[in-house]
């Protein structure tokens, strides 16, 4: 799994790409933690890349979504598709995050 | 095409995923599997093969999982994975709560909702001490 970290109009965007398992989701959370610590409050996760996605990974999801909200902040997933797409669907997360089709609609407003 | 079951056994501890699920991707070529099923068959062999490295045995103490596929006709796969560790039967586990909202949401404990809803069939048997779970993924689902 790789994470690149870009900033569009005072919003930061983390691009993860690859698998998100057991192993590694803890990666992507530390991630997503240290932009909280420097005082981002508009995050958007762009997972056009992104091919696989386990439950530890869905986990790391709903805890940085849960941190973010307590904070007031705005947290956007976008550009889901395939396995990762279906389970955010079947675990209804797509009812609770914020999904968008396209970054650009992700970056919108907020 | 054969339909000689492989079989892998290793210690149940997290690192070994990455080896489990080379051997069920193995499984997944031998039945010719389009590319989202084999995604959802290595999302169910984590999510079991996780819950037993981390629950079934004693922390310290980490036994064996015994895990083994079969093709019985192209584009369809089972497999079974067995473990010593305490009895579980993730069929019995509760649903978990979807309609709550994020705040609510607890953050884990959805693993085995993933693992019932994606797999075409799925059994649970206890036999002399080993926990049984059998699934089975075919193209056509």
């Amino acid at each position: 799994m790789t994470i690149d970290r870009t900033e569009v109009d005072g919003k930061v965007v983390l691009r993860v790409a690859g698998r998100m398992d057991a192993e590694n989701a803890v990666l992507f959370e530390r991630e997503c933690e240290s932009c909280l610590t420097d005082g981002v409050r508009a995050l958007v996760i762009d997972l056009t890349d992104l091919k696989y996605v386990s439950s530890m990974g869905l986990r790391s999801f709903v805890m940085i979504g849960q941190k973010l909200k307590e904070k007031g902040g705005d947290f956007r997933i976008c550009c889901l598709t395939g396995l990762v797409r279906q389970v955010f669907e079947i675990t209804r997360l797509n009812q609770v995050l914020p999904l968008h089709d396209s970054l650009e609609s992700a970056l919108v407003g907020g | 095409m054969p339909d000689t079951p492989k079989t892998l056994t290793l210690i149940a501890k997290p690192a070994s995923l990455g080896s489990v699920t080379e051997f069920v991707r193995m499984g997944a070529r031998e039945a010719e599997l389009p590319d989202l099923h084999i995604r959802q068959l290595e999302l169910l062999i984590e999510e079991i093969f996780i819950n037993i490295s981390r629950y079934s045995y004693p922390e310290n103490s980490p036994g064996s999982v015994t895990i083994s596929y079969a093709v019985p006709k192209a584009g369809e796969l089972h497999v079974e994975v067995g473990d010593q560790g305490i009895e579980f039967d993730p069929l019995s586990a509760p649903a978990p709560d979807l309609t709550l909202s994020l705040e609510e949401r607890p953050v884990g404990g959805l693993g085995i909702y993933l693992l019932k809803t994606l797999a075409g069939s799925l059994s649970y048997r206890r036999e002399q001490g080993w926990n049984r779970l059998r699934f089975g993924i075919s193209a056509e689902s």
